[in-house]
């Protein structure tokens, strides 16, 4: 009976009276690859001694996890802080009403343009798109310097992009799309298509099938050709569009957002400038090749600064709001 | 009087439950989809478009059920019916392929055919996706036809042989036979290769299950997605339904024969041939895979095992213990199920299970949160009892069926005579059916703990904040982190699920022969 107690009646007390008592965690949800956003959530816990519970997931596989839970648990959010690896979830979290806007000394030194007007993502530690190649298919000074050069004849069935439907690469081509137009960028879509691009399943099948020397070279994030430079000899990467007149390359911040309604939002807040701040960002920089936000902030030798790099200028709302837009044709382009 | 009572306890009980703990979620969701979405979303996804993608999915699923089959029977036949050196070690290396997941296939095959041809397009392809859902599967429909044709009475057999010659035997008296569980295996084979969506998505394939990942992942159209699902579901019932009598009724996994004897045959001048086409099939489903994944994972630039053992650490004692709390769950209930099924007529609970069994894992997991995730019962929602459920729901059609049919070997004159002698019946119950039963028990045990050590489509949806599963952890790990130690990982998965399987083999070999009049 004794037992009967402790193991049935007691959990079941404990569990309902937990729905309301304070305590002393934080959940967060990420669909940053775990193998960097662990070491960090850690790093908080030993710091703060506030207990992390970690739902993990990744942008590899489409972040349905924890999104479709977030959109799920709308009513009862069981998750505080949401940190994902760019912010068009977060977007797509705001446009549903799960954010709610969070500001503190922090969140002030993150540059305005990385950061959503009212504060309901704010921007961290930066990667960029960047072409990753396999050195022993193709010469560093044959490589197409801008990536409307993917239309061109010569590099025909030698490249890859990820599903344009998910992911970073999702992000990358409603960014095109914002500075071309959706014509002209439909144009180039379908022209980069015609030369037979292999339409991978995800980033990391991109760097996977270059560095096997399936194919010469695709488009992928700094952290995947970071690690594929650490994997293999066979491997680097380049900027594209870094020209005078060109367009640069799109940079893509961390976003983290506080969930409306959360259980722990004093302890969420404690773990957003946590993220936020300048030790976070150098751990990601070593970590993952991850460029500051915070100017100032030290990075290792072999993580490119954001100073040197001749970013795409968008407007990250506006571009969540294209790709919301234009997903419908994106489909119908993959799947033609 | 009592004891009428206690039948309807015993047989209505569990329905309320089930329908309450498994069936309510789902009509929740179906109703929320009805009410919320505008007419003209719930009839979007009838269109032509979507009815051809239905039946290309179908086709594709249907070669790979058929294909599964055909080669599960050849290698059952071989097997069961024949009479040769090391069956018992085949058998058992056969059904491995079985604890890899489909996706781990999919890139070992892939990387194994650059590795062999230095092209592999090939494999990019519906012909890519059959074939590696025909691997993968093809154990099901051994372990199926294996029971069945060790149910079948050699009496039969050498009565259809003083008469016609081999082959006609087989045609004639064999085929007719197996015939309800060549459906069976069939139908199961269809529906697990039919929801799959990691190898389609991964060959960059568009079924009818990626399109509702799609909708679901990439979209977030949710009315949508559970429309296509309900579509999906109302296929594969349909399938169900039409085959109802033989999935109700078809010996699938028995693990025992009772009251019979199988006939076996010396097969002498085949030996070489037969070890050679079982050799064959070994590579191509276990050794291949296995050998790429060894490759890879002492192909970095260091060697991982230990980096890789450390990250699973946790997670991997984590996931036993759910397992395995999962296991007495699946085995409890499908034998309470199963029982009232087969003894008493009720066979509600078991359709239950059925639609739970083929819903789709995001639908299954989106309806567990919007039904548990309230307040009042964050103790389910917020802790591993969500996932025992959402393990219930997708494996409890699999044990309820492999103690199913245990229960319908057991002459029910046993019982009779218990009854008349004036024993109660819960006596009967437990010194009759449970020592009788042991063999289906301790089958439905094994095969739970499989399935429940290596789920991830719910897990991923409903797992709670600060757990970490085996299965998840590979998943999340492996999206950024070098070739070599995600390997090493699968390995170190593969090696644990392989190490507790021995343990309990070995425990069954003792508790068998305690049991042996089972």
């Amino acid at each position: 009976m004794k037992r009967f107690l402790n193991n049935i009646i007691l959990p079941v007390i404990l569990g309902l009276a937990s729905c309301s008592a304070p305590s002393d965690e934080v959940v967060v949800y990420t669909s940053v690859d775990q193998v960097f956003s662990e070491p960090v959530l850690k790093d908080f816990e030993k710091e703060t001694g506030i207990r992390v519970r970690a739902v993990y997931d990744t942008e590899e596989t489409k972040s349905t996890g924890v999104m479709n839970r977030l959109i799920a648990e709308k009513n009862n959010p069981q998750c505080d802080v949401f940190w994902s690896g760019d912010p068009v979830r977060n977007g797509v979290l705001l446009s549903k009403g799960i954010t709610e806007p969070y500001q503190s000394k922090q969140t002030l030194l993150i540059p305005e343009h990385f950061r959503e007007k009212d504060n309901h993502w704010i921007g961290f530690s930066a990667r960029a798109r960047v072409l990753i190649y396999n050195k022993n298919l193709i010469a560093a000074d044959s490589l197409p310097q801008s990536i409307f050069d993917f239309t061109d004849p010569a590099y025909k069935g030698q490249f890859a992009i990820a599903n344009p439907l998910f992911g970073t690469t999702t992000f990358h081509i409603a960014a095109l799309f914002m500075k071309l137009g959706d014509e002209k960028a439909k144009q180039w879509m379908n022209n980069m298509k015609a030369n037979d691009a292999v339409i991978a399943a995800s980033n990391g099948d991109v760097k996977k099938r270059v560095m096997n020397g399936e194919l010469a070279f695709g488009l992928t994030d700094t952290d995947d050709a970071f690690e594929a430079k650490k994997e293999s000899d066979n491997v680097d990467y380049i900027f594209l569009d870094q020209q005078k007149s060109s367009i640069g390359t799109l940079i893509m911040p961390n976003a983290v957002s506080l969930i409306k309604n959360s259980r722990n939002a004093e302890n969420g807040k404690q773990l957003i400038d946590y993220l936020l701040s300048r030790e976070t960002e150098v751990k990601l920089a070593v970590s993952c090749a991850q460029m500051p936000l915070i100017k100032g902030t030290p990075v290792p030798e072999n993580v490119p600064s954001l100073d040197k790099i001749k970013a795409m200028k968008i407007d990250y709302d506006k571009t969540s709001n294209k790709l919301e837009e234009i997903q419908p044709w994106l489909k119908q382009w993959a799947e033609k | 009087m009592g004891r009428k009572i206690v039948r309807h306890i015993i047989r209505v009980v569990p329905s309320l439950l089930l329908f309450l703990l498994l069936g309510l979620p789902l009509i929740v969701l179906l109703l929320q989809w009805l009410g919320g979405a505008e007419r003209s979303v719930l009839l979007s996804f009838m269109n032509r478009e979507t009815l051809l993608l239905v039946g290309k999915s179908l086709l594709m699923a249907c070669s790979a059920a058929l294909l599964a089959t055909f080669t599960g029977t050849v290698c059952a036949f071989i097997l069961y019916k024949l009479r040769f050196a090391f069956t018992g070690i085949y058998k058992l290396a056969l059904l491995l392929p079985l604890l890899i997941s489909p996706y781990i296939f999919a890139v070992a095959w892939k990387d194994g055919f650059f590795w062999l041809f230095g092209n592999n397009a090939a494999i990019y392809s519906e012909v890519g996706v059959i074939l590696i859902h025909t691997l993968v599967f093809f154990p099901l429909a051994m372990l199926i036809m294996g029971s069945a044709l060790s149910r079948i009475d050699a009496s039969y057999e050498e009565a259809g042989l003083m008469v016609i010659p081999f082959g006609k035997m087989l045609v004639k008296i064999v085929l007719p036979l197996i015939r309800p569980a060549l459906t069976i295996s069939f139908l199961l084979i269809l529906i697990f290769s039919l929801s799959d969506f990691s190898v389609p998505a991964f060959f960059g394939e568009r079924t009818f299950t990626t399109e509702i990942f799609t909708q679901f992942s990439a979209l977030y159209n949710f009315p949508l997605a559970i429309g296509q699902s309900v579509l999906l579901l109302f296929v594969c019932l349909l399938l169900m339904l039409a085959e109802t009598r033989y999935l109700s009724d078809a010996p699938f996994f028995s693990v025992s024969v009772k009251g019979s004897g199988s006939k076996k045959y010396k097969m002498r001048n085949w030996q070489v041939f037969l070890h050679g086409l079982l050799w064959l099939l070994l590579i191509l489903v276990l050794l291949m895979p296995v050998l790429m994944l060894v490759i890879q994972s002492l192909s970095g630039k260091a060697l991982f095992f230990s980096e890789a053992w450390m990250l699973m650490r946790s997670a991997a004692l984590q996931s036993v213990k759910l397992a395995l709390w999962s296991t007495l769950l699946l085995t409890s209930v499908g034998l309470w199920m199963a029982y009232i099924k087969e003894r008493l007529g009720n066979r509600l609970p078991n359709l239950l299970l059925l639609l739970t069994f083929i819903v789709p894992s995001t639908v299954l997991g989106i309806a567990l949160i919007k039904y548990y995730n309230l307040p009042v019962v964050n103790f389910v929602y917020g802790t591993t009892a969500i996932l025992l459920l959402a393990y219930l729901g997708k494996f409890g059609f699999i044990a309820s069926r492999i103690i199913g049919n245990g229960i319908r070997q057991i002459p029910v004159s046993l019982e009779e005579a218990a009854l008349v002698m004036g024993i109660p019946s819960w006596k009967i119950f437990v010194k009759i059916n449970l020592p009788l039963l042991f063999p289906s028990l301790f089958a439905a045990f094994v095969l739970s703990f499989i399935l429940s050590l290596g789920e991830l489509g719910v897990t991923m949806l409903v797992y709670p904040p600060g757990t970490e599963q085996m299965p998840m952890k590979i998943f999340t790990i492996s999206a950024n982190a070098p070739q070599a130690l995600t390997s090493s990982m699968t390995l170190i998965s593969l090696a644990v699920t392989v190490f507790f399987i021995g343990v309990f083999f070995l425990c069954g070999k003792i508790l068998f022969k305690k049991f042996r009049y089972a």
